[in-house]
């Protein structure tokens, strides 16, 4: 019933595009873990304008799917903003501001987790917020945070998937493209699903090891 | 005795200060004037505001309105009508708070960090100044309150009592020309009290001026050089503590002392060293 043959002789294809896809998750990771902490900070400011806006960013991100946003930074920026877009940026830019909206919340409950005799007992030695901020409450928010901050980087991963639409040549594209000569996509996508569950399920595992030697 | 040097600058000087949460006013124009080498105890039934007011007097917590002087400076002032007579920046606010030492009744030592490391986080953090110095001191520090030997341990492991000496250590490192206390000991198993209590006890004799909200009367009658007795809000009673504790006239502060009899016979045996 299967055919590996035309895995093996693919494997070339696989392989580039599984090292796109990890490439994407890093790179929006890294960027949507900036993106995620000045939402964070903004929506703990003292200032009720930045409030709003930080939970406007977020609200958007997460009730707008992320396939649409997708599409339309790529089609429809370049017509409303007049830049030249290329579907490379597009595809960072959607994916970070996404996963951002994400890491900002979990970034954010995590801070305001913290009990408040940290930050008196900073502010008390005469340290500015910032100070407290970095010195302090990052640190310790951070350590607790880790469990559903690797989880987030998990889905983002399998959202790379989604990079495939807008033709970034990812894991999933390389799939659809070897189906579409070999006309064996039963083995081709069973193959895609096996490579994310090996690279994703260590991943996990070691998450969860994280999480237990902090209790 | 207390000490009440005319000509001596206040260390702290609160006037009128009120403050509100929602409709309920916790403090209800507070006057207070700390001298230099003084040890004045805020006493009172919980909810009388004694926290409420010690916060304020580092702005830990910001008062509705009133007028706060911390070594010459003044840190807050608010008229009634909520506007401010001054603008004060944070900069200045944080400066003021390096010098006043702070501890707490749930200790808040910074759990990712340390013995050693939290008693030299303030001069390395709000100072810049070199770890060479600031260690030395601090272990200096660890030794006066007999921690020196836990100087690498994680906060997560010592007790109670060890805990709030190491705090005391940590507020001493700024150098701070103040100390506030916030039930340093209500916190901790009875059997834990006398070591915190101890080396309260020496940091008074060398001078130190402190403000210490306490459940201790022992501590208070033995060791403050005034007392002051809160009541919702309102300053009920003060002057030195055998007028206030000894011979209350007010019947407020009779009924509260009756109840806590007992920890003053508790304390004898700490102060005969």
């Amino acid at each position: 019933m299967f055919d590996w043959s035309v895995i093996t002789q693919n494997a070339h294809l696989f392989a580039w595009g599984l090292v796109v896809t990890l490439e994407y998750t890093v790179i929006t990771c890294v960027l949507g873990l900036i993106v995620g902490l000045l939402i964070a900070l903004v929506q703990l400011s003292p200032l009720k304008a930045l409030r709003i806006i930080g939970m406007l960013f977020v609200e958007f991100f997460r009730n707008v799917p992320l396939l649409v946003w997708l599409l339309w930074s790529y089609y429809a920026l370049p017509i409303f903003a007049g830049i030249n877009i290329s579907k490379q940026a597009a595809g960072i830019l959607a994916l970070s501001l996404y996963g951002g909206a994400y890491y900002a919340e979990i970034l954010r409950a995590g801070i305001q987790s913290l009990d408040h005799g940290q930050a008196d007992a900073a502010k008390a030695l005469g340290m500015r917020s910032w100070q407290a901020m970095r010195r302090i409450i990052l640190p310790q928010a951070l350590r607790q945070m880790v469990p559903p901050l690797a989880g987030q980087t998990i889905i983002q991963m399998k959202n790379t998937t989604l990079l495939s639409v807008l033709t970034v040549p990812d894991l999933l594209y390389q799939a659809s493209y070897v189906s579409s000569f070999t006309y064996r996509p039963m083995e081709v996508y069973t193959v895609v699903g096996l490579i994310f569950l090996a690279v994703l399920i260590p991943s996990n595992y070691l998450a969860r090891r994280l999480e237990m030697r902090r209790h | 005795m207390t000490r009440l040097p005319a000509d001596a600058p206040a260390l702290v000087e609160v006037r009128q200060v009120r403050k509100c949460y929602g409709s309920h006013e916790v403090l209800r124009g507070i006057d207070l004037t700390v001298y230099p080498g003084e040890v004045v105890a805020l006493l009172g039934s919980s909810g009388s505001g004694k926290t409420t007011l010690l916060r304020c007097v580092n702005l830990l917590e910001q008062p509705t309105s009133g007028r706060i002087v911390v070594d010459g400076s003044a840190i807050f002032d608010r008229a009634p009508d909520g506007r401010d007579n001054a603008r004060i920046s944070g900069r200045e606010v944080a400066a003021m708070r390096s010098r006043v030492g702070m501890v707490f009744q749930q200790f808040n030592l910074f759990p990712h960090m340390n013995v050693l490391a939290n008693v030299m986080e303030g001069p390395r953090t709000v100072l810049g100044e070199d770890d060479a110095t600031n260690r030395a001191r601090a272990m200096d520090l660890l030794a006066k309150v007999g921690m020196a030997e836990f100087a690498n341990r994680m906060p997560g492991r010592l007790s109670g009592g060890q805990k709030q000496r190491v705090s005391i250590a940590r507020a001493l490192n700024m150098r701070p020309s103040l100390m506030l206390f916030d039930e340093p000991t209500s916190a901790l198993d009875p059997e834990l009290v006398g070591e915190v209590l101890n080396t309260m006890i020496t940091l008074a004799r060398e001078g130190m001026t402190m403000l210490v909200v306490t459940h201790e009367l022992g501590f208070a009658l033995e060791v403050a050089t005034r007392v002051v007795f809160l009541d919702q809000g309102a300053i009920c009673a003060q002057g030195t503590p055998q007028e206030v504790l000894l011979h209350p006239t007010n019947e407020r502060v009779r009924a509260f002392v009756n109840r806590f009899h007992a920890t003053a016979e508790l304390m004898r045996p700490l102060l005969q060293t």
